[in-house]
């Protein structure tokens, strides 16, 4: 773990992305970036975990890294096919570093996001209020991965395109593997947690059945058709642990 | 004209010092030469760098180039491996059935690449023709099969993420949804920008001919969009909601 690329990093996104698109440097990017993914994806994993305590802190250090690992290495193999559909034929190991660059830097602030956080669980928030704070470091460290993202594809025709289909399969990948990994947050009464919940559909299903629910239509039958016991259930696994 | 000939020692210089001890009785006259020979080296190697090693082109920039010369062999190549690619995609909708279901999907889904290729192109070479727009035959297939390649390689890519989708989604569905976005985004790619090549290729044609090319783009976009729905729709049965 080179000390200087994590320097670069944080302090010069427009460096890294440069040195990814000319296949510069791109071992050590990649080495460095990686290291810093899975330590400030666990430490933050740990701290979303320590809402609830005991097991779900070691759970969530394990699953958050897991589901950002999986999700990159799925995306990968799409980004670099949208790139080259888009008119940037780079070779992969480029856009495995700049992806991995970008979730590195993502991860740091994660880290530098985790001790406010629990601070404001140890302060005593409710659970909404907790997932509220988790959305927000998630968000605030998702626009750093943005920064390299979009310097990494450089000028040129489909940029804005390129990006925004970047971002469109890292949310709907992520969003499933996330979904498939969960619960994260858990309510401290919470007796027994799982590592893995049953399989409940999709994250896309769960988003339209929410939808509903906020709607005010609840779809018992699919509920029931999906292996769902009961409709009160459903609400409280898709509301409470996310 | 009056550029000097680069010496032949600048592209082969002279061997290193070989490492390790050396004989005591060395004579003055070979230390001499030797000592001759490394400083034309170093002039050399000084006044002459060694001319830079051009980076060889990724594979899938290789793939993608849009070539100088035409060559029959080069495109059909493109066109296969694109198919090939093509069936990756194929495979990953086939992990939600497994057994049949692989090959079924494997072959289909380039399947209706192949068609639109070998229906699609000929007809709108026929009415460029018509149109009297500047497009040999030897361009259309150039761009077809790189339209191909680029619509595989996008296949390709985004297979894991649909493996990924139809495997872990319950609802049969999700599962058809998933699979007909990623097909919709690759063949979208591919289509417009094989249209985009063909249409960048007249910019010096009358405004006239490019607005009836236009015309012609337009009607093989339909075409190619409806046979490609209408192969993948027949012919991969997740689409039509198996479990």
């Amino acid at each position: 773990m080179s000390s200087t690329v994590l320097t670069r990093l944080l302090r010069s996104p427009a460096d890294i992305a440069a040195c990814c698109r000319e296949d510069r440097d791109t071992r050590a990017i990649a080495l460095t970036s990686l290291i810093a993914l899975v330590l400030g994806a666990a430490v933050f994993g740990g701290v979303i975990g320590s809402f609830r305590g005991g097991a779900q802190i070691a759970f969530a250090a394990v699953k958050i890294p897991l589901a950002l690992v999986a999700t990159l290495a799925v995306c990968a193999p799409a980004f670099h096919a949208l790139a080259a559909g888009l008119g940037r034929a780079w070779p992969m190991r480029s856009i495995i570093a700049l992806v991995l660059a970008a979730a590195g830097r993502s991860s740091l602030v994660l880290l530098a996001l985790s001790p406010a956080l629990w601070l404001l669980f140890d302060l005593g928030i409710d659970y909404h209020a907790a997932a509220l704070a988790a959305s927000m470091a998630y968000a605030i460290a998702g626009l750093a991965a943005i920064g390299i993202l979009v310097r990494g594809l450089g000028a040129g025709p489909g940029r804005a395109l390129t990006a925004v289909a970047f971002i469109g399969v890292f949310f709907a990948v992520g969003g499933q593997s996330s979904w498939i990994l969960r619960p994260y947050l858990v309510r401290p009464r919470t007796e027994h947690v799982p590592f893995l919940r049953s399989r409940e559909g999709g994250f896309a299903d769960a988003l339209h059945r929410s939808g509903r629910s906020a709607a005010g239509i609840y779809d018992r039958a699919s509920a029931e058709g999906s292996g769902l016991r009961s409709l009160p259930e459903t609400t409280r696994d898709v509301g409470e642990a996310e | 004209m009056d550029a000097h000939a680069p010496s032949i020692e600048g592209y082969f210089p002279a061997p290193p010092a070989v490492a390790g001890p050396r004989s005591g009785g060395a004579d003055t006259v070979s230390e001499a030469a030797e000592s001759a020979s490394a400083s034309v080296s170093v002039s050399v190697s000084v006044a002459m760098p060694a001319p830079p090693v051009p980076p060889v082109p990724s594979f899938t920039a290789n793939l993608l180039a849009d070539d100088a010369v035409f060559s029959p062999r080069r495109e059909a190549s493109r066109f296969g491996v694109g198919l090939g690619l093509a069936s990756i995609y194929g495979l990953a909708l086939g992990t939600r059935q497994g057994g049949k279901a692989l090959f079924t999907h494997a072959a289909f889904v380039p399947a209706a690449l192949a068609a639109v290729v070998a229906l699609g192109v000929p007809a709108l070479y026929i009415a460029l023709a018509l149109f009297d727009a500047p497009i040999d035959p030897p361009r259309a297939v150039a761009v077809a099969a790189r339209a191909t390649a680029r619509t595989g390689l996008l296949l390709a890519g985004l297979a894991p993420a649909a493996a990924l989708f139809v495997v872990s989604s319950d609802d049969a569905r999700s599962a058809a949804g998933s699979a007909i976005v990623g097909l919709v985004v690759a063949g979208g790619i591919g289509l417009t920008r094989m249209v985009g090549e063909l249409h960048g290729s007249m910019t010096r044609a009358p405004s006239s001919v490019r607005a009836r090319a236009d015309f012609a783009f337009f009607g093989f976009m339909i075409f190619a969009v409806a046979l490609a729905a209408r192969v993948w729709w027949a012919a991969l049965p997740l689409l039509r909601g198996a479990r």
